[in-house]
């Protein structure tokens, strides 16, 4: 197999757009385009991430479409739907194509756009990313999925709101250094405590926000790449899936797919947790940042809660956790997501991090979770 | 055998009348809900469906204060993960047991809801 670089990274302002998802895409694609220095007719294939297209602007056959609105109408597309996981999925299949010698340029991310509909509305089309026959049903949303997460990590480990609250305000400390970001405001530990349950025990500054926004990294050969000034070298990704029922899971304390899906990757790259400098990980709600990082594999666990409280994962601390502000203060544009992460993540080991950059940052992680905790990717990043 | 012993729809009209099933795996003795065709644990195709006493302990839940669209009304209601006695476990909406005296640990009974023309698992007070 070949090895693939991340050459150009691309990403819209996160927030409210009128802009369609197709064309934040296009928008982010031709920064990525711009930024790897290639030309536009380099690009071989196109794989495109969105998931709510279809209900919330009647939109599918959306890769043709972003391609169309690029200016790359001839090249070959593929749509990926795997819930909030969408683009790291597509960007594994996109680093497959390039490591089989099938293509040597391939433009790789995706979009969403659901601030267009209310909230409640969004609510339903995320939920549609749980099982149709039993957990739509009772009405269990995201936030309860994440709330009973949640809630058997206080009963097993005495996690509390408290250290959940503490992730809260680290991320959007850090977000506050993003001009890409969401929210750029900081927020107090009484405001995430004293704020609405929205799912018990997790509170409304424990979600991140619905948002519309677009990504799109540029991969390469390692023969286009070495042309290249700065390439960041792709270490390992890896997928791995787990029961779609939430009722199913062994132990709804902790994610297996994380834990799989960093074992693969990590054996790939040759690294252990202890190589990471910077990781950009799933906060989609406060605990599922706790458990992302015992699951990668960075702190034993049960004291993920601990490590946020301490601010081991702040910048300045010993492995900085989600220096973008993470899905919670930079925004979550679900199909944009793993793209969003991954171009943090090059962005850091390029060292143009700007007032966010972690000093010296060699090796990067990216983690995404996709639906009831069912798909989770992780990937390995390094500088030359 | 191409037709599974019972599916979703069956599985549904049963709890409906408010007999629980689940299926047993003639290999390995896994038991399961929802129906499937391979066992994960023992890959074997030889599933018997059983019936299930609906006794169980809450495992986790939630109290959800923001709803879908259309389920605005019905907030807030409580979801919970729920092991059975017989050892398999199951989602579903939790009735008539007041918020503050959920926990952990606690037994409920399985019993089915209809919520517009739809059924779903519910469990309420043992």
């Amino acid at each position: 197999m070949r090895r693939v670089a991340v050459i150009g990274v691309g990403v819209t302002k996160f927030g409210k757009h009128d802009r369609t998802s197709a064309e934040l895409f296009a928008a982010a694609a031709a920064d990525a385009i711009t930024d790897a220095e290639i030309a536009p007719s380099a690009v071989q294939a196109l794989y495109f991430g969105n998931v709510t297209g279809g209900e919330t602007e009647r939109q599918l056959h959306m890769g043709p479409l972003a391609a169309t609105l690029l200016g790359l109408p001839t090249i070959p597309t593929t749509r990926f739907e795997n819930a909030c996981a969408t683009s790291h999925v597509a960007f594994r299949h996109a680093v497959m194509e390039i490591a089989s010698g099938v293509s040597d340029v391939v433009l790789v991310g995706g979009a969403e756009r659901v601030l267009n509909v209310p909230t409640e509305s969004a609510t339903e089309f995320f939920a549609y990313c749980s099982d149709a026959s039993i957990e739509q049903p009772a009405g269990l949303t995201f936030p309860g999925v994440f709330a009973l997460i949640a809630r058997a990590h206080m009963d097993k480990y005495g996690t509390t709101e408290e250290q959940m609250a503490h992730v809260a305000v680290k991320n959007h400390r850090h977000g506050v250094l993003n001009p890409k970001a969401q929210f750029q405001k900081e927020i107090s530990l009484e405001t995430v405590l004293r704020s609405a349950y929205v799912a018990d025990p997790l509170k409304l500054f424990d979600c991140c926000p619905f948002t519309d926004g677009g990504a799109a990294l540029v991969l390469a050969s390692e023969d286009v790449a070495r042309r290249h000034r700065r390439p960041i070298w792709v270490l390992g990704t890896h997928a791995a899936t787990d029961t779609m029922f939430v009722h199913e899971k062994r132990d709804l304390a902790r994610v297996t797919a994380t834990e799989r899906a960093a074992q693969g990757a990590y054996r790939q790259a040759g690294k252990t947790p202890t190589d990471v400098d910077v990781a950009e990980v799933h906060d989609c709600f406060t605990i599922a940042e706790i458990v992302a990082t015992e699951g990668l594999g960075f702190f034993e666990p049960g004291t993920g809660g601990l490590a946020a409280e301490k601010g081991w994962t702040s910048l300045g601390g010993k492995l900085p956790v989600n220096p973008s502000g993470g899905l919670k203060a930079k925004g979550h544009p679900i199909g944009a997501t793993g793209a969003a992460q991954i171009a943090e993540i090059v962005t850091q080991l390029r060292g143009e991090a700007g007032r966010r950059q972690v000093d010296g940052a060699r090796t990067g992680l990216t983690h995404t979770l996709g639906g009831n905790t069912a798909t989770v990717l992780v990937s390995l990043f390094g500088r030359d | 055998m191409t037709e599974r012993v019972i599916n979703l729809k069956s599985f549904f009209e049963e709890a409906r009348a408010g007999r629980l099933t689940g299926i047993r795996c003639g290999g390995c003795g896994e038991l399961a809900i929802p129906p499937k065709e391979f066992c994960a644990a023992c890959q074997q195709r030889d599933w018997r469906p059983v019936p299930l006493a609906g006794g169980g302990t809450i495992v986790s839940f939630t109290v959800i204060r923001v709803a879908p669209r259309g389920r605005g009304g019905e907030v807030p209601y409580a979801v919970g993960v729920v092991k059975l006695e017989e050892g398999v476990s199951l989602l579903g909406r939790i009735v008539d047991i007041p918020f503050e005296t959920l926990k952990g640990g606690l037994p409920v009974r399985f019993r089915p809801l209809q919520i517009d023309t739809q059924t779903v698992i519910g469990f309420g007070p043992a």
